[in-house]
């Protein structure tokens, strides 16, 4: 192969590095964006059998959200193997031991099952905060869109902006709008 | 009272018993394997040539050989072409072996036109390249001009429109100097027998075709790359590219890879873009890229093999050195064949 050949399929098969803000994201739906990337379905030269894939670092997946009744109804199941062994755990007893794994597990389930699916997941950077090591942002060259609008709390607005805010109906005196 | 089904039970058993008949015959195998053990023992079989075998003529192989080429040979031209020096020699020395003292071998060897076939195709080669790649200094034609001159590539083409069973010479296997001389001498005959016009096509078609698939990049890099860029626009009175990181990914991983473009300071335009493992190589490769982009021999270039060939350029035509190759001093010519190449590309 000329030089010329081997830069250039350095250059094809170059790794690349994706940031992912899972604030108020739900991971069941993000898992498929974040497949698409970690297994390279994004680019043309894709194959099955063509290690293409790319790296993914999520982070604040402490803040990720899950609609209704999920948190309480979602149960995580485990068997140690030993008779009795099984255990469920409620997605937000889950959450609360290891805020990463709720995101991990969502992606890894969405995953076909094949040998292939545990290389892959180590392409999967998972951290609870926003606290990324500077070594790994280093790295990142592009950032995954959120899939929902990251909604405003409205302890983010200013007293200023609330009391600008247009009012359809002057509220009584000794009426109660929060405890804050 | 025995019943009839009973009776021919009975009739059945004895019928086996007394032929003892089995649906394979015991003796097949051992005797195969025998075989295979006797003729592993002799080791592998010596290629024979095609003329042992007992329906081999050879004019009609001759006349079946230059109906596949298309072309119209004068036959004994054509069988001087295929006939080896050393085939005369030892066809002489069984005849002495024999007792004939002064043997009479109505046969020409093609050692002359080997020697006239090896000019013209070096001429046609050499032409073709000088009209084709008008910029690209002569350093490089040279390169490319001996990979298709090599003994190796003339032999590869010579075996593949089949001359390896035709030839007549004392080694074989032949040998690939014996298959390079006969595909010149076939280019010589040729050129006595139809002319120069069908020798020409000859050649292009079947020798220049050669670089077709091959990566020209690969014949000749000149070495030290930046400096030569920046020296050529020095001669264009044009400061040596700036460059600038344009790209990387993974920069902390093994699998780093960076992207490097080179831009003139002047009007800020990109010359000439690479890329690798590490930014110096990455910025190196921007340098070949660059001087590609001069050279004319981008990545992606389609030569014209369907050049008409009158349009050739003079056989003492000389392409700028890469000492003295600028902008400025590329013949009005060159440019315009550049043009006539773009203009048969596009109608193709």
């Amino acid at each position: 192969m000329s030089e010329l050949g081997r830069v250039k399929q350095w250059n094809t098969f170059a790794r690349c590095w994706h940031l992912f803000d899972a604030t108020w994201q739900n991971p069941l739906e993000c898992a498929p964006t974040i497949e698409k990337y970690l297994k390279g379905f994004h680019k043309p030269i894709y194959h099955p059998f063509v290690d293409c894939g790319d790296h993914v670092v999520v982070m604040n997946s402490k803040q990720i959200a899950f609609p209704g009744e999920e948190w309480r109804r979602r149960v995580y199941f485990h068997h140690t193997g030993y008779s009795r062994g099984a255990s469920w755990t409620p997605a937000w007893i889950l959450h609360d031991r290891d805020p990463t794994m709720i995101f991990k597990k969502a992606v890894y389930h969405h995953m076909k099952g094949n040998l292939f699916r545990r290389v892959v997941m180590e392409r999967l950077h998972i951290f609870s905060d926003s606290n990324v090591p500077e070594e790994i942002m280093e790295n990142i060259t592009n950032q995954i869109r959120p899939l929902r609008p990251r909604p405003k709390p409205l302890e983010s607005y200013s007293k200023k902006e609330i009391e600008e805010f247009p009012k359809i109906i002057d509220y009584p005196n000794d009426y109660v709008l929060s405890k804050n | 009272m025995l019943t009839l089904r009973t009776i021919n039970r009975i009739l059945k058993v004895v019928k086996t018993n007394q032929r003892c008949e089995q649906s394979f015959h015991r003796w097949l195998a051992p005797t195969l394997r025998e075989l295979k053990r006797r003729k592993d023992a002799l080791g592998p079989e010596k290629p024979v040539h095609r003329k042992t075998y007992i329906e081999w003529n050879y004019d009609t192989e001759l006349y079946a050989f230059s109906k596949r080429l298309g072309e119209e040979f004068n036959n004994n031209l054509l069988q001087q072409a295929l006939t080896e020096r050393s085939y005369i020699v030892s066809e002489e020395e069984k005849q002495k072996s024999v007792g004939i003292d002064q043997p009479l071998l109505d046969l020409a060897d093609n050692s002359k036109l080997v020697t006239k076939g090896s000019n013209f195709i070096d001429d046609i080669v050499n032409r073709y390249l000088h009209t084709v790649l008008p910029r690209l200094p002569e350093e490089g034609i040279i390169e490319i001009q001996k990979y298709l001159t090599s003994t190796e590539t003339l032999s590869h083409i010579s075996f593949h429109i089949g001359t390896s069973e035709l030839i007549l010479c004392a080694d074989f296997p032949v040998e690939k100097l014996t298959l390079a001389n006969v595909l010149k001498s076939i280019t010589a005959a040729l050129v006595e027998s139809s002319g120069n016009g069908r020798a020409t096509a000859f050649v292009r078609d079947f020798i220049l075709t050669q670089i077709a698939d091959k990566d020209l990049h690969q014949f000749w890099k000149p070495e030290e790359p930046i400096k030569l860029l920046s020296d050529i626009l020095a001669r264009d009175n044009v400061q040596s590219p700036e460059p600038r990181l344009i790209g990387c990914s993974g920069k902390n991983t093994l699998l780093a890879c960076f992207r490097v473009g080179l831009y003139t300071p002047h009007n800020k335009q990109m010359i000439g873009l690479g890329f690798g493992e590490t930014v110096d190589i990455a910025h190196e490769m921007a340098a070949r890229d660059g001087l590609r982009q001069l050279f004319g021999l981008s990545d992606t270039i389609l030569l014209p093999f369907n050049i008409e060939l009158e349009n050739l350029c003079a056989s003492n035509t000389k392409n700028l050195s890469v000492n003295e190759w600028s902008q400025m001093k590329l013949s009005p010519q060159s440019k315009h064949l550049e043009f006539y190449q773009t203009k048969i590309i596009s109608s193709n």
